[in-house]
C-alpha cells in the first residue's frame, strides 16, 4: 500500500519500518457510496422541511427572476432574453430536488473520544475532531430552526481558521453533544 | 453559549490545585527577577507606569510625515510650479504648525497610557476619551520580544510586544520604553508568565504525587541563582557564555542576548552570500526590476518626464529595496541563544529585534534548502507558533535565517522534540538531501501527475508528520503528531474516478494540505493520526510529553537554565 520506488538509506529504513500500519479505526471507503457514511448517525430528517421553509423567499426571488425574463421575452419579441431566466430555474430546480440528498448525506459520530461530521455528496467532507482538542462549542437556533425544534452546533478547534457547523440536531440532542465536548472536553483536555 | 475557555493554558481546577498547593514559586519568581534597577518594581501593589517621556516625539513624528507624505505626493507637482518665497514659508509655518499638533496630541496619548505588570499579567490602559484598558493574563503570556524600530532605536528606545495566546492580532504593545528598561520588563514579564507554568507543574506533580516537593526546590534553587546573577548585574554574569572580557560590548552589540548557549550565529559575509546563492531570491528581485523598469519607461513614454511621474512611481521604485533590505535585516547580526525561557533570537540592521521561542509553544517547523545552498549546507528553520501573528519573514517566526548543519540540528534539537527514529539527524538529512523520488513515504499514485510524484512525499515517523516537497527549494515541512488539532478528508469527484483523497492535516495556524493520496494510504494515515489527536499531549500525562532531546545537554553546560525550563509552555 505504500508507494516504494527504490531502497532508502539504512538510517532511514529503521525509521519507516513502522510506516503507516492501518489502525482498527480508519474509515470505510466505498468507492461508490459516500466516504464514512455507513457508521455515521444522520441528522434529523425534518432539517429537509426546515431548509425548504427558510429558502422560501430565495425561491420567491427565483420564480419572479424566471417570470420577470419570461415577461420581458414575450414583450419585447426577443426570444432569447428568455434565456437569462434559465441559471435562475437551474438554481431553484438543483435546491428543490437535491435538498433532500443533501440533508442526508450530512452525518455525526460521537465516537470515544473524537467526533466526526461528514457532509456533502459530490464534494465530501470528513472532519475529525477530537475531543481534547476542542476550543469552543456553539448552539445556534434560527427562526425557522427553532419552530422545527432543531439547533445548529459550531464546533472550533485551534486548528488554523477552523471551525466545524453540524445542522439540523433536534434541540436534545444538540443540548447532549454539547453538554458530551464539554465534559469529555476537560477530561481528555490537550495542550496545543 | 458555553465555553470551554482559556483551555490551552491551564485548566481551571488544575490552577486552583497549585495556588492552593504550591504558593511557594509565584512570588518567588518576580522577587529572583527584578533587578536593582527597577525601584519599587516588586511590590504588589505596584503602580501603574507611564512610557518613556521621548514617547510623543516618535510616535508625533509619523502622524507628521504621514500627513505631509499624503499632502505632497498628491499636489507636490502643482506646489512645484507656483512655488514662491512666501508660500515656502507659509508652508514652513503649517509644518511647525502641524509638528505641534501632532506632538502636543501624541503627548496627551502617551499621558493618558499606562502599563502594569504584576503577579496577575501585564495590563495596559490606553486613550484620551475612549478609554480603553487591555490585559495579558499571565497564563496567557506566550512570548515577549523587544524591538527597536530605527528612529526608537537612535534615541535608545525599544518596544515591548507581549504576545497572547489567540489568533491574528493577539497582543499588547508596550511602546517605548529605555532600552535597558526594555530589557528587565521582558524579563519580569516572562517571570510572571513562568511562575504560572511552574505552578501549574507543581500542581501537575502533586496529582502524580510525590515529587511535587523536589520539584518546588529545584525551583526555588534556580530562582535564587537567577537572583544572584541579576544582582550581579543585568545580565548572567554567572554564566560561562558571557564570563568572556568583551562581555559589555557584546551586550550592547546582541542587544542583551548574551545569556545562554550560543546555538546559531550568522556572520555577515555568510548572510551576503546565502543572498546571492538564493535563486527564487534573485529571480524575484529581477523580475521585480523588470517590471519596475517596464511601469518607470512606459509612464514616462505615456506622460512624459515630470516631477509628479517620478514621485507617482516611488512607491514602485522602493518597493524592491525594501525587500532586499528586509531580507538582508531578517538576517543580519543573528545570534540565538538557548535560555531557560526556550530560544532568544536577535536579528536586525537599522530596526533590530529580540524574540522568544518555547519549544513548547511549537506547532511546526519548516526547514528549507534553495538549490544553490546544497554545497555549503544551509539551511533555514522557519517555525508556526500559534498566537504569533504572521509576521513576514524577519519575525519570530524564522528561527534561524541561514546556518550550517551544526547549527540546525542544535536549533532542531533544542526545540523539536525528537522524531523517534534510531538517529534522527540522518533521517533528516536524508530528508533534505536525497531526491524526492529516493524517499520511502506516501506519494500521489496518479502517474499523470509525474512533477508531484517526483517532488512531494509526506513520511510518517514515530514522532512527527514530515512532508517533503519543493523542485528547486528543497522544503521539509515537519508537524509532530501530538501537535495535530483536527483532521478533514476531503473527497470529489475527480479523486473518485482517480482513487485519490485528499488529507487536511489541522494545527494551530497551519493547515498541511496532503493532496491526491492513494485512498488506503489516505485513509490509514487518517487513521493513524486521529488516533494521535485524540491521545497525545493531553495534561493529564504532561509528564510524559516528548522533550527536545538536547534540553538535557543545555541544563548541564549552563547553570541558569534549570529544572523549570521543562514545563515552560
Amino acid at each position: 500500500m505504500v508507494t516504494m520506488t527504490s531502497d532508502p538509506d539504512p538510517a532511514e529504513r529503521s525509521a519507516t519500518a513502522a510506516h503507516i500500519e492501518p489502525t482498527g479505526s480508519t474509515l470505510h471507503d466505498d468507492r461508490d457510496g459516500l466516504l464514512g457514511a455507513d457508521a455515521l448517525r444522520p441528522v434529523s430528517a425534518t432539517l429537509i422541511r426546515a431548509r425548504y421553509v427558510a429558502s422560501i423567499v430565495a425561491y420567491v426571488i427565483w420564480v419572479l427572476m424566471i417570470a420577470g425574463a419570461i415577461v420581458v421575452a414575450v414583450l419585447t419579441g426577443w426570444w432569447w432574453m428568455a434565456a437569462i431566466g434559465v441559471l435562475p430555474l437551474l438554481i431553484l430546480l438543483q435546491s428543490l430536488a437535491f435538498t433532500p440528498r443533501r440533508v442526508r448525506a450530512i452525518g455525526y459520530l460521537d465516537a470515544e473520544e473524537d467526533l466526526t461530521i461528514a457532509s456533502g455528496i459530490m464534494f465530501r467532507s470528513v472532519h475529525t475532531i477530537p475531543y481534547g482538542r476542542v476550543q469552543s462549542v456553539k448552539i445556534d437556533e434560527g427562526p425557522v430552526d427553532r419552530r422545527y425544534g432543531l439547533a445548529k452546533l459550531t464546533v472550533s478547534t485551534a486548528a488554523d481558521g477552523s471551525t466545524v457547523v453540524l445542522p439540523g440536531l433536534p434541540k436534545q440532542e444538540a443540548e447532549r453533544l454539547r453538554a458530551l465536548l464539554t465534559d469529555r472536553g476537560i477530561s481528555t483536555m490537550a495542550a496545543l | 453559549m458555553s465555553t470551554p475557555e482559556q483551555r490551552p493554558e491551564t485548566a481551571p481546577d488544575v490552577d486552583a490545585t497549585s495556588q492552593a498547593l504550591g504558593p511557594a514559586p509565584s512570588p518567588a519568581v518576580p522577587d529572583a527577577d527584578a533587578s536593582p534597577a527597577e525601584t519599587g518594581s516588586v511590590a504588589p501593589s505596584e503602580q501603574r507606569r507611564r512610557t518613556h517621556p521621548i514617547t510623543p516625539l516618535v510616535t508625533g513624528w509619523k502622524i507628521v510625515i504621514g500627513v505631509v507624505a499624503v499632502i505632497s505626493a498628491q499636489n507636490i507637482a502643482r506646489l512645484i510650479d507656483d512655488f514662491t518665497v512666501t508660500r515656502a514659508l507659509i508652508g514652513a509655518g503649517v509644518l511647525v504648525a502641524a509638528i505641534v499638533v501632532a506632538i502636543a496630541f501624541s503627548a496627551l496619548v502617551w499621558w493618558f497610557t499606562t502599563y502594569m505588570v504584576d503577579e496577575d499579567g501585564v495590563s495596559l490602559h490606553m486613550g484620551v476619551i475612549s478609554k480603553s484598558r487591555e490585559y495579558a493574563p499571565r497564563a496567557r503570556i506566550e512570548s515577549v520580544s523587544v524591538e527597536r524600530p530605527l528612529l526608537a532605536r537612535i534615541l535608545g528606545l525599544a518596544k515591548v510586544r507581549v504576545e497572547v495566546a489567540g489568533g491574528g492580532e493577539s497582543y499588547l504593545d508596550i511602546e517605548y520604553v529605555k532600552s535597558a528598561d526594555a530589557e528587565d520588563l521582558r524579563r519580569r514579564i516572562l517571570g510572571v508568565a513562568t511562575s504560572t507554568s511552574t505552578a501549574v507543574a507543581g500542581g501537575a506533580g502533586a496529582v502524580g504525587a510525590g515529587d511535587r516537593a523536589q520539584e518546588a526546590d529545584v525551583d526555588e534553587s534556580v530562582d535564587t541563582a537567577r537572583g544572584a546573577t541579576g544582582a550581579a548585574s543585568s545580565d548572567g554574569a554567572g554564566n560561562t557564555a558571557t564570563s568572556t572580557s568583551g562581555g559589555t560590548l557584546q551586550e550592547v552589540l546582541y542587544d542583551g542576548v548574551t545569556d545562554g548557549e550560543l546555538i546559531a550565529k550568522i556572520p555577515t559575509e555568510r548572510l551576503v552570500r546565502s543572498l546571492l546563492r538564493d535563486v527564487g531570491f534573485l529571480l524575484g528581485i529581477v523580475v521585480s526590476i523588470v517590471g519596475v523598469a517596464v511601469a518607470i519607461i512606459l509612464a514616462i513614454w505615456q506622460d512624459g518626464l515630470s516631477f509628479a511621474v517620478i514621485i507617482a512611481l516611488l512607491p514602485t521604485a522602493i518597493a524592491v529595496p525594501k525587500y532586499v533590505f528586509g531580507r538582508i535585516e531578517s538576517g543580519w547580526g543573528f545570534i540565538s541563544r538557548i535560555t531557560d525561557r526556550g530560544l532568544r533570537m536577535r536579528r536586525g540592521l537599522a530596526n533590530t529585534r529580540t524574540d522568544n521561542i518555547a519549544s513548547g509553544r511549537i506547532q511546526r517547523f519548516e526547514l528549507r534548502r534553495p538549490l544553490l545552498w546544497r554545497t555549503p549546507d544551509w539551511t533555514a528553520v522557519s517555525v508556526t507558533v500559534a498566537g504569533i501573528d504572521d509576521d513576514s519573514e524577519n519575525g519570530a517566526q524564522s528561527a534561524l535565517p541561514v546556518g550550517t548543519r551544526e547549527e540546525l540540528w542544535s536549533t532542531l534539537g533544542h526545540l523539536a522534540a525528537p522524531l523517534g527514529t534510531a538517529d534522527d539527524l540522518a533521517t533528516l538529512e536524508h530528508l533534505l538531501t536525497a531526491p524526492a523520488r529516493e524517499i520511502t513515504g506516501v506519494r500521489t499514485p496518479i502517474r499523470a501527475w509525474w512533477i508531484a510524484r517526483r517532488t512531494q512525499v509526506t513520511v510518517l515517523l514515530p514522532g512527527a508528520l514530515i512532508h517533503r516537497s519543493g523542485i528547486v527549494s528543497r522544503t521539509v515541512q515537519i508537524v509532530p503528531r501530538e501537535r495535530i488539532q483536527e483532521l478533514t478528508l476531503e473527497d470529489d469527484p475527480f479523486g473518485r474516478k482517480l482513487g485519490v483523497l485528499d488529507l487536511k492535516v489541522g494545527i494551530a495556524g497551519y493547515t498541511l494540505a496532503l493532496g491526491s493520496l492513494a485512498r488506503e494510504d489516505a485513509l490509514a494515515l487518517h487513521g493513524v493520526l486521529a488516533r494521535d489527536a485524540r491521545r497525545l499531549r493531553r495534561y493529564q500525562d504532561r509528564e510524559h510529553w516528548p522533550q527536545p532531546a538536547l534540553r538535557l545537554l543545555g541544563s548541564e553546560t549552563t547553570n541558569s537554565t534549570g529544572a523549570d525550563s521543562q514545563e515552560v509552555r
